[in-house]
């Protein structure tokens, strides 16, 4: 049986930070993710580190950990964070009471805010709507959830972390109202075993309600829903904020070679209720035009949902009416020791929460070392003779990217892999420029078990295509490097086009239906995947 | 929908492009039309660094022929180039291959003694990277506009204006002599409008783009003028139509082009649409000769068929066979640079296998730089198509 101090439930953002912030301070940990590592709400998002702008009028206490924690990200973060900067800007819709309220607002928390002419914010940003009335710089920034997350966890593993994704929890052990261990089960293998551990830290996100039920201990979680569309390229290279009071459809945010467009916000009865709709596409692109009025000229790649984890005592409070500040249920008061549900809260305090509820653990443990997550970068810079040596194996506008994705030892790896074999330098993903040797290196990794796995580690399959190419070179690259979850390749086909196409259905016309087209053609024509797989399944 | 950025959103990633591209063909250095146009356009709106391959793209239009989706592929790689070259020196190279016109100035005094000069000094051309093998074309003796003003032309009331361009204006005046020939035997007088520049093709290729903006910006007042009075615009070399036509409305954001460009046409176009009116002078006299015809890409993206080939096919006893064989290679300028001359040769390479097995040994096409590269790689005669027009309206009064 495996033994550990603390367990993590919870592989998004908080769950991971909690995990460094234990490990940094040398208290042994596992983290428990029943699917993979961003896999929930953390890659489900449009990915803002706020500056703290759109909370600053309605909750000055959210504005205010918001800027000290972009702060602190920009900073620590800089290989997972884009320091695009934001803008503010009031359209013609909007109302202009509401500008002199937030400017105010914001003054008071320390969000800086520059007001500049539209017309400056035109050149800066000309696909913005020329009818927008006012417009404010902020710092805001764009941050990665995938590479966040990986980050997080590459740096706990040099502090001993452990990390077990496809895990699910069935069972919190406990003897005289202390915790004493955790019965989990393998979702890919079945295996059910149990973890021996003093204390469990519930990180669940949507699915708190879930885990603590399992104690028999009850955690009022709403999951809300919110649906996002990604564009095919930069239409803006600033974040751009609308300015009024928080709403749907107000905020786009570059990200690499996309954008991203969100949110809409509503109520559902389950966390994975993540299956996005083309209603909400309509919605966003309705709202979405009084920002960028040729909107519907620029291509969508896909949609996709998310369900952000709303903590209220009180259960009625629902949607943007909930609170998005976050909550540290100890259950030592429901008569339960050793166990901790930390709930609601935002991506961009992740690492505030996790100081928080790893203060409250240590204090339980006695462990009197302090917090250094603020102060210790996530990973190290990488040198600028190991950038210069990349950029001699990696394509054009390929080695900052794959640097900032892999860290010095995972480039250090893939440029190994391509000394070793030079054909490896070429792209297996031409949309979004990842080379066949950095597929290998992430489908290696011991948490990979599905091409979406290495798809998450890499960006492959998320750009133009969406899959239509680099399917059939990822399976046939798993395939002939002989891993041992690569046997049933017509599994990996399915597994990976249906994920795409999750995303795709709700937005299916114009070059989205061209593309697919041609996409049905390679796989269901050429390669005949359906009738390559067994009648029994779908 | 075109605003301040060219919008790569209609690629499907399809990769025709890359099965139609010549240069890719001919060499692994490139990357191929649909890497370093749409696909690397996404990569450039987000971050800063240097595509090494995008400099083997030729320009020569076949990557936008083929796109299923309406993707201007080439121009997407030229706004990059320029883009690249933005805060970058040039090299003496570059400026020469792109300012033909500014070079043919300075020689015009002397036409003889710089011809004299350049083939004594191909050795030092060969040290900025200009091929010494490459076809170079030589400076006529008297440029068209000086032939064509001391022309008496019989005056009509239906007129034309005539865009010379460049290599017609200094290197083959006889083609514009000839075109002036054919209208005049079609009751058209002709019109040449000094304020003319070059339209850019050569500056464009170059990363020259300011500049190629500059000449835009002054032709497309004059051809504006001229079409809002209700004359035709004709070209004889079918990159200036595309580049006048065309590439503006990529390239630039010049109100007026996509008006005018409804006005302006290919000289062999222009007289098949005579043909059709019925207005078009038939009297031709019957040439029994053989000739291979090769079509220019930038004819073939303009979309409009090969009117070269239907126009001669109504003169007797004129056998004029297409060789479709792709592209000659060298695309403007293209096959001219050192480093590229090879690559420019190995994508001809077919069209040249087909002309000498054809045994015919003169071959028309519409452009002036194929018929460099053609007399060069297959070492033929070439003529454009309106020599032949203009020879069977004299053989038919002899």
């Amino acid at each position: 049986m495996q033994k550990t101090t603390v367990v993590v439930i919870g592989g998004g953002a908080t769950g991971v930070g909690i995990l460094r912030d234990l490990c940094m301070r040398g208290v042994d940990a596992i983290l428990l993710e029943q699917q993979d590592l961003a896999y929930g709400t953390s890659s489900r998002y449009h990915g803002l580190l706020h500056s703290g702008g759109r909370y600053a009028v309605k909750d000055a206490e959210a504005g205010k950990e918001c800027i000290e924690e972009n702060t602190i990200l920009r900073k620590i973060g800089r290989h997972c964070v884009e320091q695009t900067e934001g803008f503010f800007a009031r359209t013609h819709l909007d109302d202009e009471a509401f500008e002199g309220k937030w400017v105010e607002a914001c003054a008071k928390v320390g969000i800086p805010t520059i007001p500049i002419s539209v017309e400056e914010a035109l050149r800066l940003e000309p696909n913005l709507s020329p009818k927008i009335k006012s417009v404010y710089r902020v710092p805001d920034a764009a941050i990665d959830g995938f590479r966040m997350v990986w980050q997080n966890v590459a740096s706990a593993r040099k502090y001993g972390g452990r990390v077990l994704t496809y895990t699910t929890v069935v069972g919190i052990e406990h003897s005289n109202n202390q915790v004493v261990g955790i019965k989990v089960r393998n979702t890919l293998t079945g295996e059910v075993s149990n973890i021996a551990c003093d204390f469990i830290v519930s990180a669940a996100g949507s699915w708190a309600g879930e885990i603590a039920a399992l104690a028999g201990i009850n955690v009022n979680v709403q999951p809300d829903r919110g649906t996002l569309i990604a564009f095919n390229h930069r239409i803006t290279s600033r974040i751009v904020n609308r300015l009024r009071p928080a709403s749907d459809g107000d905020i786009f945010v570059p990200h690499g070679s996309i954008t991203i467009l969100g949110t809409t916000s509503a109520s559902v009865n389950k966390p994975d209720d993540t299956v996005p709709n083309a209603k909400e596409v309509v919605e966003l692109l309705n709202i979405g035009e009084a920002l960028f009025e040729d909107i519907r000229s620029y291509r969508m790649l896909r949609a996709f949902a998310g369900t952000r984890p709303l903590y209220s005592a009180d259960p009625n409070a629902t949607g943007r009416g909930a609170s998005r500040g976050f909550v540290t249920l100890d259950h030592a008061h429901d008569g339960l020791k050793g166990f901790v549900s930390v709930v609601g809260g935002k991506f961009t305090t992740y690492r505030l929460m996790a100081e928080k509820v790893t203060d409250l653990v240590c204090g339980y443990l006695n462990v009197k070392t302090p917090c250094r997550t603020a102060v210790e970068n996530l990973v190290e810079d990488t040198s600028p003779a190991l950038m210069a040596k990349a950029r001699l194996y990696f394509p054009a506008y390929g080695a900052e990217l794959a640097a900032s994705r892999l860290g010095s030892e995972g480039l250090e790896k893939v440029i190994a892999r391509i000394q070793e074999k030079p054909e490896k330098r070429q792209l297996l993903c031409e949309c979004e420029n990842v080379t066949m040797a950095e597929v290998e290196e992430a489908a290696a990794d011991s948490t990979s078990y599905m091409i979406s796995d290495v798809r998450r580690k890499t960006r492959m399959g998320m750009g133009t295509c969406q899959g239509a190419f680099c399917t059939f070179r990822s399976v046939g690259a798993v395939d002939a490097n002989g891993l041992s979850w690569g046997k049933d390749t017509n599994v990996l086909f399915k597994e990976f086009l249906q994920g795409r196409w999750k995303g795709i259905r709700p937005i299916l016309w114009g070059n989205v239906m061209r593309e697919m087209e041609l996409t049905r053609g390679i796989y269901e024509g050429t390669l005949n995947i359906n009738g390559a797989i067994d009648n029994e399944g779908i | 929908m075109k605003k301040h950025h060219n919008n790569p959103d209609s690629c499907t990633a399809c990769t025709v492009c890359i099965a139609n591209c010549p240069v890719t063909a001919a060499t692994r250095k490139f990357r191929g039309p649909k890497m370093v146009g749409p696909t690397l356009e996404r990569m450039r709106l987000s971050q800063d660094d240097i595509e090494p391959s995008l400099e083997y793209c030729s320009n020569c239009k076949n990557c936008d022929m083929s796109c299923p989706s309406g993707v201007p592929i080439s121009t997407l790689n030229m706004l990059a180039r320029a883009k690249y070259f933005k805060n970058r020196k040039r090299s003496l190279r570059d400026w020469i291959l792109s300012h033909g016109e500014k070079m043919a100035k300075l020689s015009a005094a002397t036409p003889g003694m710089a011809n004299f000069g350049m083939k004594m000094s191909r050795g030092i051309l060969k040290k900025i990277g200009i091929s010494d093998k490459a076809p170079l074309p030589a400076y006529a003796s008297k440029s068209f506009s000086k032939l064509f003003k001391n022309l008496k032309q019989t005056s009509y009331p239906d007129k034309v204006v005539f865009y010379p361009g460049c290599f017609i204006n200094y290197n083959d005046p006889q083609v514009g002599m000839d075109f002036v020939a054919v209208m005049q035997a079609n009751k058209l007088e002709v019109i040449v409008e000094e304020g003319f520049v070059c339209c850019g093709s050569p500056l464009v290729v170059n990363g020259f783009l300011d500049e190629a903006e500059e000449n835009a910006k002054q032709n497309v007042q004059i051809l504006k003028k001229w079409t809002d009075k209700g004359y035709p615009i004709i070209t004889c070399c079918t990159s200036c139509g595309l580049m006048l036509k065309q590439e503006y409305q990529e390239l630039f954001h010049i109100e007026g082009v996509a008006e005018y460009a409804k006005h302006l046409y290919d000289a062999d176009e222009f007289l098949l649409d005579l043909h059709d009116q019925g207005r078009l002078n038939t009297n031709f006299g019957t040439l029994n000769e053989k000739y291979m015809y090769h079509a220019p890409c930038h004819l073939r993206a303009q979309g409009m068929g090969l009117p070269g080939v239907e126009l001669l096919a109504l003169i007797p006893g004129l056998d004029v066979q297409d060789a479709d064989a792709g592209c000659c290679g060298i695309s403007g300028n293209y096959g001219f640079k050192d480093d590229k001359y090879d690559i420019s040769m190995e994508i001809g390479s077919g069209l040249f296998k087909t002309i000498k097995e054809s045994g015919r040994d003169t071959v028309v096409s519409e452009c002036g730089t194929c018929r460099l590269q053609i007399g060069h790689g297959a070492n033929v005669k070439t003529l454009h198509p309106l020599t032949l027009v203009r020879k069977s309206y004299e053989a038919y009064h002899k």
